[in-house]
């Protein structure tokens, strides 16, 4: 068996295109579910038991659906309950943006509860208020402790765009298949479209890996 | 010392306060006047740091009231009904009149010594951060810490970092300074220099509520030693009275302890050693 890459070169420039929808959906996914995850992660962290419970409900529904099954029923099925028309950009941001931003919530929760209570003892003492603790002391520390794990999570949120060609959305993996539907046979176009990915995400994780090493000396 | 005519800066009522069914406080009453050292001793579990705790309200009570410079900070009566009704935002100013230091320092690890001390004048106060940076150079400066303050806790060792967590108290000029066993968590050479800047703030007139094992230090600085016991107050007096001639008998067993040790360096300190030497020798 041999490669034939003619097909991928020959369609570099739509490929280009393609991996800018991808790297679209990520960037704003990432952003959105960053705010999502902000807003999950401190009402779960409230002194307000119905708002931590809120918070919990929100997590497990979205961490334990399968991102497949939210991306095609925010698509199919929401538009029917809201009646609505979304379109297929809009029902993949909502899908990809919520389901991440339940995981960095998480991430956010543990990371503010790593923190020693004696860090909000001290402050407390010292007259500070429940939001002037957040956002001077306890952020602070915790969002260094937190950046390796958004980064892995935003390294998969990379990954879990490729489900968007599902609903038609006309990402990089979308693209690959549309070409191999006239183009046989389908492998040189799929490992192409693996190797982009790998050739992204293999320096943004050991980007992650450094930062972790700095975050850990600055303790 | 002229105590009774002196403004009650702390006062306690009736404090009791539950961790599930467990009763750790049962109703303490103390009050503390100003310039008064008061040191608390007990033994572990005894409601001693819980007791401190609640001044400031990092414990919560059950029952009872909290005064601090005639302001009600806390005031719960037998049945739960909170009396007082304050806003959480008054509980943080009247709060912010206490300074607290702990056993574990607990400094901010991701500030220089400076930024600690600087913090809270300009983030709760909202204090001119010039004035704020001299007044806390200046205190650092007193703790003997002038060459350390762009050093980050980690940087700094354990008796080094207690001098800051003073300043960082001292920095929003509490009314009251409460330690809870500040020399515990410290190796045995670097707890002469944190309670050396405990002996000099003590003289300066500072109000101080101090929970600690510092026997020593009771017997030279305190106004008052006060032994608590299953959460109760079990004695109060000057500490020649409650250290040296106890007369409750859970504090005889508490001091005790302490008198052994005594004795045992005694020989040494009268300068017997060398016979105790030769005899083992022998």
């Amino acid at each position: 068996m041999t490669f034939d890459f003619t097909v991928v070169t020959a369609n570099a420039h739509l490929l280009w295109q393609r991996f800018l929808i991808t790297l679209y959906y990520t960037v704003i996914t990432i952003a959105a579910g960053l705010l999502i995850g902000l807003v999950i992660g401190l009402i779960q962290l409230s002194p307000f038991r119905p708002l931590v419970w809120l918070g919990r409900v929100y997590v497990e529904f979205f961490r334990n659906i399968p991102l497949l099954v939210i991306v095609l029923w925010t698509y199919y099925a929401l538009p029917i309950f809201l009646g609505v028309n979304i379109t297929k950009g809009w029902a993949g941001f909502l899908a990809l943006s919520f389901y991440v931003g339940s995981f960095y919530a998480e991430i956010l929760r543990a990371g503010v509860q790593s923190i020693d209570p004696g860090q909000t003892d001290a402050s407390t003492a010292l007259g500070m208020s429940y939001g002037q603790r957040m956002r001077r002391i306890i952020l602070p520390q915790a969002f260094r402790r937190m950046v390796p794990p958004l980064a892995g999570q935003s390294i998969i949120q990379m990954k879990n765009t490729t489900l968007l060609s599902m609903i038609t959305v006309p990402d990089l993996l979308y693209q690959g298949s549309y070409i191999s539907s006239f183009t046989s046979p389908p492998m040189e176009i799929y490992t192409a479209i693996g190797l982009i990915f790998v050739i992204i995400l293999v320096p943004l994780t050991l980007l992650s890996r450094k930062l972790e090493k700095a975050g850990l000396v600055a303790k | 010392m002229d105590t009774e005519h002196a403004r009650e800066i702390l006062k306690l009522r009736a404090i009791c306060l539950r961790f599930g069914k467990a009763e750790v406080l049962r109703g303490v009453d103390l009050s503390v006047a100003q310039g008064e050292v008061v040191v608390i001793i007990g033994g572990s579990g005894s409601g001693k740091t819980s007791l401190l705790r609640c001044i400031n309200l990092l414990n919560t009570p059950s029952s009872g009231s909290i005064v601090i410079d005639s302001e009600t900070l806390f005031d719960v009566d037998r049945n739960g009904t909170d009396r007082a009704g304050l806003k959480s935002a008054q509980i943080d100013r009247i709060r912010a009149q206490t300074g607290m230091v702990f056993q574990q320092f607990n400094l901010f690890p991701h500030m220089t010594a400076l930024q600690n001390v600087m913090e809270a004048p300009v983030t709760v106060k909202r204090q001119n951060k010039q004035d704020v940076e001299k007044q806390a150079r200046e205190l650092l400066g007193q703790m003997g810490l002038e060459q350390h303050v762009d050093k980050r806790p980690a940087q700094l060792s354990g008796g080094q970092q207690q001098r800051v967590a003073i300043a960082r108290a001292l920095a929003m000029e509490p009314k009251v300074m409460l330690f809870d066993e500040p020399t515990s968590a410290l190796d045995p050479e670097l707890v002469g220099e944190v309670l050396k800047a405990m002996v000099a703030l003590a003289r300066s007139g500072m109000t101080m509520v101090v929970v600690t094992h510092e026997l020593g230090f009771a017997l030279e600085i305190a106004d008052r030693v006060i032994f608590i016991d299953q959460g109760l107050i079990a004695a109060d007096g000057p500490p020649q009275q409650v250290l040296l001639h106890p007369e409750h008998l859970r504090l005889k067993q508490f001091v005790g302890r302490f008198h052994e040790t005594a004795d045992l360096l005694r020989p040494f300190l009268e300068g017997k050693a060398r016979h105790h030497e030769l005899r083992s020798m022998e």
